[in-house]
C-alpha cells in the first residue's frame, strides 16, 4: 500500500544559492507558507472582519475574545502585518522557484520543456499579480463621491483624507430603471398618482381612490420624520370639461378622453386643491399657488405588469456626468454598474443611489497604476497553465504515438 | 420557445436519464455485463443532450446566461459533472465511475428542484458578459474536481483489495485523479481570473477578500499543493487521494457553504 514516489518532472536543485535561498526555494517552505495563508484565509472568512466593536462584544466571551482577536490581528486578517508578511514570504519563495525553473528550462528537452516553460511563466505571473497589488497599495487611490444632479465635485472622500482630482465632475442626470414584468397575461392599466418632490424625486405613489388620505414625507426630511403632508383624491372625471355657464367641472362622457383627478394637499399650514391631468401633466403649473408647492403630481394609467416600474426589481442605475477642465466641458459620459468611465488616469464606478432621492448618486473613483501589471499577470498565468496542462501533455502524447509507430 | 418545449418535462427527463444511468451502471457492476455499461453511458449522453437543450432554451428565454442563482447553478453543476465524465469515458472505461457521476448529476438536479426555478431579472451587477464566462469556467472546474474526488474515494476503496484487477484499477484511478485535477485547476484559475476582471469592471477592485473569493483562493491553494506534490514529489496513492478529497470539500464549501453561511458580494447566489 505504499505510495509511488517516482518524480514526474523533478526540478533540479540549484548549483547556486546560499542556505537562505535553499530554504526559500524548497517545496516544504512554499507549501508551509501556502498552508498558513490558507488557514489565515479561513480565519478571515469565519471571524467577522472590520466590524463594529458591538458585534464582537455580543458574542460569548465578549471582551476577552475581542482582546485576543485584536491582539492577533484577527479582526482585520487581510490587512494585518503577519498576513502581509506571509504574502512577502510567498513572493520570496516564488522568486527563488522562478529562478530555479529558469535554469531547468535549459536542461529540459522534448515535450517536458514546454511544461517547464509553462511552469516558469506561471510563477512569473504570480509574482506580477503580487507586484501589481503592491503598486496599488503604494500608489493607488480610492475615494467616494456623493453628489446631486447639477452639483460638481473636484475631490473625493477617502480614508486618507480628500482625494483631489485634476478636473471637476458634474452630475447632469441620474436615472433609475426597473425591469418590466414579462410573464403573465396583460391586465387593464391602473390609475396611479405619483407624488414628486421638487419636480424630480418620486417620494410616494398610490392608486386613485376617492377620499383616501395618504401621508407624504418630504424628500429632504430626516429618516423617521413624521409626514408633513396629507394627500387625497377628491374627485375623478373621465372626460374633463368646464361648464360654460357655471364654470363647474363636469365629465363629457364616461370614456376617458381627458381623464383628470382633483387632488387635495393639506400641510405647511394650508390646504391646496388642484386638478391633475393625465394627458396634460404640465397644465396649470404656471399657476403661482401650484408653482410654489414643493409637491408635484403626475396622474397616469400604469399597466399592472409594469407596476414593477416603481418598487420592483432594479434593472440599472446610471449617472450622466460631465468632465470639466479649466471651466469647459471636455467630455460627457454615462456611468453604470459594469460600465465605468475612465478619465485622466482615474476610473469612476457607479456604486449606489437613493430610492427616496432620485437626484442623488454615489460613485467610487479609483486610480490604480497596478492594473496593467495585474492583468499582464493574468494573461501570463493562463498562458503558463495552458503550456503545463495542455500543450506539454499533448506534445508528449504525439511523440509517444510517433515512437510507437516507428 | 417554452410553448414548444415543456421545460419541466425536459428537466425531469434529464433527471430520470441520470438516475436510470446510475441504476444501469450499478447493475453492470453487479452482473459484469457490458450491455448495461453501454446503456448507462447512452443514458448519460441522453441526459447531457436534454440538459443542453434545457439550458439553451432557458438562455434564450431569459435573454442571458442561465447561471445566476442556486437553481441554475445546480443545473449547470449536474451538466458539468456529466460532461467531464463523458470526456474521461473516451479513454477510460469504469462502470462505477459512470454510476458515481450519474448519481452526482441526478442528486444535483433533484436538489435544484427544491429551489425556485422561475426566471428572474438580473440585478445590475450581474448584467455583464463576464457572467457566462466566469460561472461556466468555475463550474467546469467544480465538475472536474467532483469526478476527481469520486475517483479518489474509489482509489481509497480499491487499495483495500490486492487483486491484479484492482492494481490496474488503482493505476487508472491515479491517472484520472491527476488528469481531472489538472483540468479542474486550469478552469478554476480561469474562473477566478475572469471573476477578478469582472469585479474590477463592476466595483473598481479585482480582489476584495469577499468570502467566495477567499474560499476560491483556499481551494486553489489546496489543488496547487496537490499538483506540486504530484509533479515534483511524484505523490500518487492514498496521500494524493486524501488531498483530492479535502480539495473537493473546500469546493463544496466555496460553492455551497459560503452561499448559506457567510454573507458577501455573492449573497445573491443563495436564492
Amino acid at each position: 500500500m505504499s505510495d509511488s514516489v517516482e518524480a514526474k518532472e523533478p526540478v533540479a536543485k540549484p548549483a547556486w544559492g546560499n542556505p537562505v535561498t535553499r530554504v526559500l526555494g524548497s517545496l516544504a517552505f512554499a507549501l508551509t507558507v501556502v498552508l498558513l495563508l490558507a488557514l489565515a484565509c479561513i480565519a478571515g472568512t469565519l471571524i467577522p472582519q472590520g466590524s463594529q466593536v458591538e458585534v464582537y462584544l455580543a458574542r460569548p466571551g465578549g471582551h476577552q475574545v475581542l482582546g485576543v482577536l485584536s491582539a492577533l490581528g484577527l479582526t482585520r486578517v487581510f490587512y494585518s502585518w503577519w498576513f502581509v508578511g506571509l504574502l512577502f514570504a510567498l513572493a520570496a519563495s516564488l522568486m527563488v522557484c522562478t529562478g530555479r525553473r529558469y535554469q531547468a528550462i535549459k536542461r529540459a528537452t522534448g515535450a517536458a520543456r514546454f511544461r517547464v516553460i509553462g511552469s516558469f511563466i506561471t510563477h512569473v505571473s504570480l509574482l506580477l499579480v503580487l507586484a501589481g497589488g503592491v503598486v496599488r497599495v503604494i500608489w493607488g487611490q480610492k475615494g467616494a463621491i456623493q453628489f446631486r444632479e447639477g452639483e460638481a465635485v473636484s475631490s473625493a472622500e477617502s480614508s486618507d483624507g480628500p482625494m483631489v482630482l485634476p478636473f471637476s465632475l458634474r452630475l447632469t442626470k441620474f436615472e433609475l430603471e426597473y425591469h418590466k414584468k414579462t410573464t403573465g397575461a396583460k391586465e387593464a392599466p391602473v390609475d396611479m398618482i405619483l407624488v414628486q418632490w421638487a419636480e424630480k424625486n418620486l417620494i410616494a405613489h398610490f392608486p386613485v381612490e376617492l377620499n383616501v388620505e395618504h401621508p407624504v414625507v418630504p424628500a429632504d426630511a430626516p429618516a423617521g420624520a413624521s409626514p408633513a403632508f396629507r394627500v387625497k383624491v377628491l374627485r375623478y372625471v373621465a372626460d374633463f370639461a368646464l361648464d360654460g355657464a357655471t364654470g363647474d367641472v363636469k365629465s363629457r362622457s364616461d370614456v376617458p378622453n381627458n381623464p383628470a383627478v382633483q387632488v387635495c394637499v393639506v400641510g405647511s399650514g394650508s390646504t391646496n386643491t388642484q386638478w391633475v391631468f393625465a394627458r396634460f401633466p404640465d397644465f396649470g403649473s404656471s399657476d403661482s399657488s401650484i408653482a410654489a408647492m414643493p409637491l408635484k403630481f403626475r396622474f397616469m394609467a400604469v399597466p399592472p405588469e409594469e407596476m414593477g416600474m416603481r418598487g420592483g426589481d432594479i434593472k440599472a442605475f446610471k449617472s450622466t456626468v460631465e468632465v470639466i477642465e479649466k471651466g469647459a466641458v471636455v467630455s460627457t459620459r454615462t456611468i453604470a454598474v459594469n460600465s465605468p468611465f475612465s478619465w485622466g488616469g482615474y476610473t469612476f464606478y457607479q456604486t449606489s443611489y437613493n430610492p427616496d432621492d432620485l437626484a442623488w448618486s454615489a460613485l467610487q473613483v479609483v486610480r490604480d497604476p497596478g492594473i496593467p501589471i495585474v492583468y499582464a499577470g493574468f494573461v501570463l498565468m493562463m498562458t503558463g497553465l495552458t503550456l503545463v496542462f495542455c500543450v506539454g501533455p499533448w506534445l508528449g502524447d504525439q511523440r509517444r504515438r510517433t515512437g510507437e509507430l516507428s | 420557445m417554452t410553448g414548444f418545449f415543456n421545460m419541466t418535462a425536459l428537466f425531469n427527463i434529464s433527471l430520470a436519464a441520470y438516475f436510470c444511468a446510475m441504476v444501469c451502471a450499478v447493475i453492470c457492476l453487479m452482473t459484469r455485463r457490458n450491455l448495461f455499461d453501454g446503456v448507462a453511458n447512452g443514458l448519460i449522453v441522453a441526459g447531457v443532450t436534454i440538459q443542453t437543450l434545457y439550458l439553451g432554451i432557458r438562455w434564450v428565454e431569459a435573454g442571458r446566461a442561465p447561471f445566476s442563482n442556486m437553481f441554475e447553478s445546480l443545473v449547470l453543476f449536474a451538466w458539468t459533472v456529466a460532461v467531464v465524465y463523458l470526456l474521461l469515458r473516451i479513454r477510460t472505461k469504469l462502470p462505477w465511475l459512470a454510476a458515481a457521476a450519474a448519481a452526482l448529476s441526478a442528486l444535483a438536479l433533484a436538489h435544484a428542484s427544491t429551489f425556485e426555478s422561475a426566471i428572474r431579472p438580473l440585478m445590475p451587477a450581474l448584467q455583464s458578459n463576464w457572467l457566462s464566462f466566469h460561472v461556466m469556467t468555475c463550474f467546469l472546474g467544480y465538475g472536474a474536481f467532483a469526478i476527481s474526488a469520486v475517483a479518489s474515494a474509489g482509489y481509497l476503496i480499491a487499495t483495500r483489495q490486492a487483486s491484479v484487477a484492482q492494481v490496474e484499477t488503482r493505476q487508472t484511478l491515479e491517472t484520472i485523479v491527476t488528469q481531472t485535477i489538472s483540468f479542474g485547476f486550469l478552469f478554476l484559475t480561469l474562473g477566478i481570473l475572469t471573476g477578478a476582471v469582472w469585479a474590477n469592471s463592476a466595483w473598481g477592485t479585482y480582489w476584495s477578500w469577499d468570502p467566495k473569493e477567499t474560499w476560491s483562493l483556499i481551494t486553489w491553494f489546496i489543488y496547487a499543493a496537490f499538483l506540486h506534490f504530484n509533479f515534483m514529489r511524484g505523490w500518487r496513492g492514498r496521500r494524493a487521494a486524501w488531498i483530492s478529497i479535502i480539495g473537493f470539500i473546500s469546493v463544496l464549501f466555496t460553492y455551497y457553504g459560503v452561499n448559506f453561511l457567510l454573507s458577501g458580494l455573492h449573497s445573491y447566489a443563495k436564492g
